[in-house]
């Protein structure tokens, strides 16, 4: 015992395998962070068009087209562009829109909340769903409750994420029901939260394409779990069935699930850029396509550089959570 | 389109004309020449079956972080939406697409045409209650030809020497113009020509219009609410009137069988269906509107006019339109101008004739013709009609090798160079299209077209007062475009426009200018 206390002491002076993952990842992060920003900035600089041309229409006079490049600075050189905005971006000068001269903050900022609020309600309905019906599945394995759901959840895995969300515009605001609106129409200014009836079909549409991968996964792990030596051990001595599950199955059938919740999340991220479009609703999908059609650079810039950011927070975090759920990773060897 | 559908609108419209001819009659208007009444003071007089207030959604198709409430320089046509609704232009087209007087109340030409004295009514309002003056108007004409800024109107006012226009009175300035220019209502109505107040601030845009600004966020929606004070008495019947962008047709039907919008527009007639079985209202409206295609005069082989009336002869028109279109719309004769009372309306109907446009190409010494056709998504339809064009030149041997780009490299450098390609045109005034489109040195002349006789022909008719000698100009110079001598268009239809209302929504109209909802008409609808 004295010795392994010994040992341990010698390791926090190496630094704790988290803190020192927590670091590492942080600092390829911030690397991908800046490759990100570069190859989007190399990208609208190959779109066809500029700013000055989006804005002002295809009946612009080559004159009018020539003023506005010079007001909005696309005579500077891309690096110069480029430069311009990296190095406002620590002190939080995310410059102003070419397409309305507004802040890109106060643009952007409404739309990045309500997205938000969009994944992170949608996102944890849905794992919080998938990962019980998974656990009920893999607990029923070869019942007919379990096959059913399974077909379905590949099912609704084949379907793309806009068809499932006309699907519930068609069954709960169009044709069958009219209970919720098939448009998430808010008031500029007002954010999601206040019109939460707003939410609930664009919500709906993305908990129902994220149900099927939790449950897959936390169904293949819990089975894994429930077949192990342990559990038939536990069995045997006659623990109850819910006992196993509990305490000592889903424990370890915890850690490719959070992999899966993250990656849940990481995949909404994307995912709401059609749904957005579906419902019209205000946020950051939309946003990100109304700036690429005005080739409007500072917003696509912060957009995607924001999107890149949550990836690289939400895989942080995932593994990180993943180890502390595995406890012989997390103590240094 | 069935009956049932326009059954409600052609009520409304022969109310809304008989009133307009009891308003005229009551010595409401001074107008020059046959100018007719405005469309809207003819609901001027109110039925009472009319219910007031209540607040109007319109999912409008298109927008983007660009918009822009500047009403000389609006670019997409939700923009349009939101300036028809702040704002009133001098001239405005009726609904048959006619110019007709709107702020102004006196348009009236010198009889060398080389004068221009423009009148304003005397009681309107902006919107800060400032009343409508000659110095509003001046302001409004110089801020349009600032030579810094030229907004989108300058070139079509080059004839005219706003510089030296002077105000005569209160209400009234006059204009001196370089050359002779008759054809002025014509451009005052075409959409960029609308009245600001000395001093226009576009962060606190004051206009006449029907509506008030209350809060605009580009990209998504505006919040306009009823001019108490609107100058066409008893509009608007709505309170509110709340805009917002919609980029998506799917979603824009949605929110109408939904319940959260009232109307929305420009829908493809694949929405029909939906919309009508969610128990809503579809109107398709005849646009003045076209998408040609655009064959270039000065380069080979179009340079040839049998190459030119071969294409011209090789489109089966009736199957275009009904391939794009499902049938809605109406058929085009290569001739601009649809609803002008100049459009000459004896031209022969052109049909397909496949053995003809052979033995012209064979003339040309073009048996075995191929071309390629630059086509972009740049207006409803134009891609498809692109792909039946390339099937249909097929039976005359000619290969079209379709380039689809997109519409931001449609519309970049090459934007008016290419070879073969298409373009997208609002319903213009026959000679307003002339100016912009045909003549030679006009802004989009896409076809490149420079022929000294039509161009003689133009000036003859734009330096004459006498309509009956204008039309017969203008049959003149359209029988050239007719037989390709001075035209590089083929028009095959004109587009329809096809918009959707709720079942409570009332006094939905249709525009044969091809802006949807009536050209906007907010200010006629009302909400049962």
């Amino acid at each position: 015992m004295i010795a392994r206390a010994g040992t341990r002491r010698r390791a926090y002076v190496r630094a704790h395998p988290i803190a020192s993952l927590v670091a590492g990842r942080t600092g390829q992060g911030i690397i991908t962070l800046l490759l990100v920003s570069l190859v989007v900035f190399a990208a609208t600089q190959l779109l066809p068009g500029n700013a000055a041309r989006a804005i002002l229409g295809f009946s612009a006079t080559p004159q009018r087209i020539h003023a506005l490049e010079l007001e909005l600075g696309l005579y500077r050189g891309w690096w110069s562009q480029y430069w311009g905005w990296l190095s406002g971006l620590p002190v939080g000068r995310l410059g102003t829109s070419l397409a309305n001269s507004e802040p890109v903050w106060r643009l952007v900022e409404p739309r990045l909340l309500n997205s938000a609020v969009l994944v992170v309600v949608s996102g944890l309905t849905g794992c919080v769903l998938g990962i019980a019906l998974g656990a009920v599945a893999a607990l029923r394995h070869g019942s007919l409750l379990d096959n059913s759901m399974t077909v379905g959840a590949l099912a609704v895995l084949a379907v793309p994420e806009f068809v499932v969300a006309i699907g519930v515009v068609i069954l709960f605001s169009t044709v069958v029901f009219h209970l919720f609106p098939g448009v998430s129409l808010l008031t500029p200014g007002e954010n999601i939260l206040q019109a939460p009836r707003l939410l609930v079909l664009p919500a709906l549409s993305l908990v129902i394409v994220t149900i099927p991968y939790v449950y897959r996964m936390t169904r293949a792990a819990t089975l894994e779990a429930l077949e192990s030596p342990y559990v038939e051990m536990a069995r045997l001595k006659g623990v109850p069935r819910w006992r196993v599950l509990v305490q000592h199955a889903l424990p370890n059938a915890l850690p490719p699930t959070i992999q899966v919740v993250g990656l849940t999340f990481l995949r909404l991220a994307g995912g709401i850029v059609l749904v957005e479009e579906v419902f019209d609703f205000p946020g950051i999908g939309q946003g990100l396509v109304n700036a690429v059609t005005d080739r409007d650079i500072p917003v696509i810039q912060f957009i995607v550089i924001a999107l890149a950011a949550f990836y690289v927070v939400v895989n942080i975090t995932t593994d990180v959570l993943a180890l502390l759920c595995s406890p012989r990773r997390r103590i240094p060897a | 389109m069935t009956e049932r559908e326009f059954e409600l609108s052609r009520r409304d419209l022969l109310r809304y004309a008989a009133q307009g001819a009891a308003f005229l009659g009551a010595g409401g208007l001074v107008a020059t020449g046959s100018r007719r009444t405005t469309r809207s003071s003819a609901a001027a007089a109110m039925s009472p079956r009319i219910k007031r207030g209540g607040t109007l959604q319109a999912g409008l198709s298109g927008g983007s972080s660009s918009d822009t409430l500047d009403p000389q320089n609006w670019v997409n046509l939700v923009d349009g939406a939101r300036v028809y609704s702040l704002f009133n232009p001098l001239v405005d087209f009726d609904l048959g697409a006619h110019p007709v007087l709107s702020l102004a109340d006196e348009l009236e030409a010198s009889r060398d045409a080389m004068k221009w004295t423009i009148r304003v009514k005397p009681d309107v309002e902006f919107h800060n209650g400032k009343t409508l003056s000659a110095d509003d108007v001046l302001f409004s004409f110089q801020r349009i030809v600032n030579p810094k800024s030229p907004a989108l109107g300058a070139i079509s006012l080059k004839a005219l020497d706003i510089a030296h226009a002077k105000k005569l009175d209160k209400y009234t300035i006059q204009i001196p113009c370089f050359t002779p220019f008759s054809p002025l209502a014509d451009i005052l109505a075409s959409y960029d020509f609308f009245v600001v107040p000395v001093g226009f601030d576009l962060k606190k845009p004051i206009g006449t219009g029907p509506f008030k600004y209350e809060s605009f966020t580009a990209g998504q929606q505006s919040t306009f609410v009823k001019n108490e004070n609107y100058w066409e008495s008893g509009l608007p019947y709505i309170d509110k009137l709340v805009i917002s962008d919609f980029p998506d047709e799917v979603s824009q039907v949605n929110g109408l069988n939904g319940g959260t919008l009232d109307v929305i527009d420009l829908l493809s007639a694949d929405s029909i269906a939906p919309v009508r079985s969610g128990g809503n209202n579809v109107i398709i409206t005849k646009g003045g509107g076209y998408t040609p295609f655009t064959m270039r005069v000065d380069q080979p082989p179009f340079d040839d006019v049998r190459v030119r009336q071969a294409f011209r002869l090789i489109c089966d028109r009736d199957a275009m339109l009904r391939t794009v279109f499902s049938g809605y719309g109406k058929i085009g004769n290569d001739v601009f101008g649809l609803w002008d009372a100049v459009y000459d309306t004896k031209l022969p109907q052109r049909v397909q004739d496949i053995e003809q446009a052979k033995s012209l190409l064979a003339k040309a010494g073009h048996s075995h013709l191929a071309v390629t056709l630059v086509t972009s998504a740049i207006g409803s339809g134009t891609v498809q009609v692109a792909q039946v064009l390339k099937q249909q030149a097929a039976a005359a041997g000619v290969t079209v090798n379709l380039k689809e780009v997109t519409s931001s490299e449609f519309f970049g450098p090459n934007y008016l160079s290419w070879t073969f390609a298409q373009d997208y045109w609002n319903y213009y005034p026959y000679f307003s299209n002339v100016l912009q489109g045909t003549l030679a040195g006009a802004p989009f002349n896409e076809c490149h077209t420079n022929n000294a006789a039509y161009k003689s022909l133009y000036k003859q008719a734009v330096a004459t007062l006498d309509g009956h000698k204008r039309a017969e100009i203008a049959h003149e110079m359209q029988q050239m475009e007719y037989s390709g001598t001075a035209s590089g268009y083929i028009i095959p239809y004109f587009n329809p426009v096809i918009d959707g209302y709720g079942s409570r929504v009332h006094g939905v109209v249709s525009s044969k200018t091809g802006l949807p909802l009536g050209a906007y008409g907010f200010k006629s609808m009302w909400l049962a």
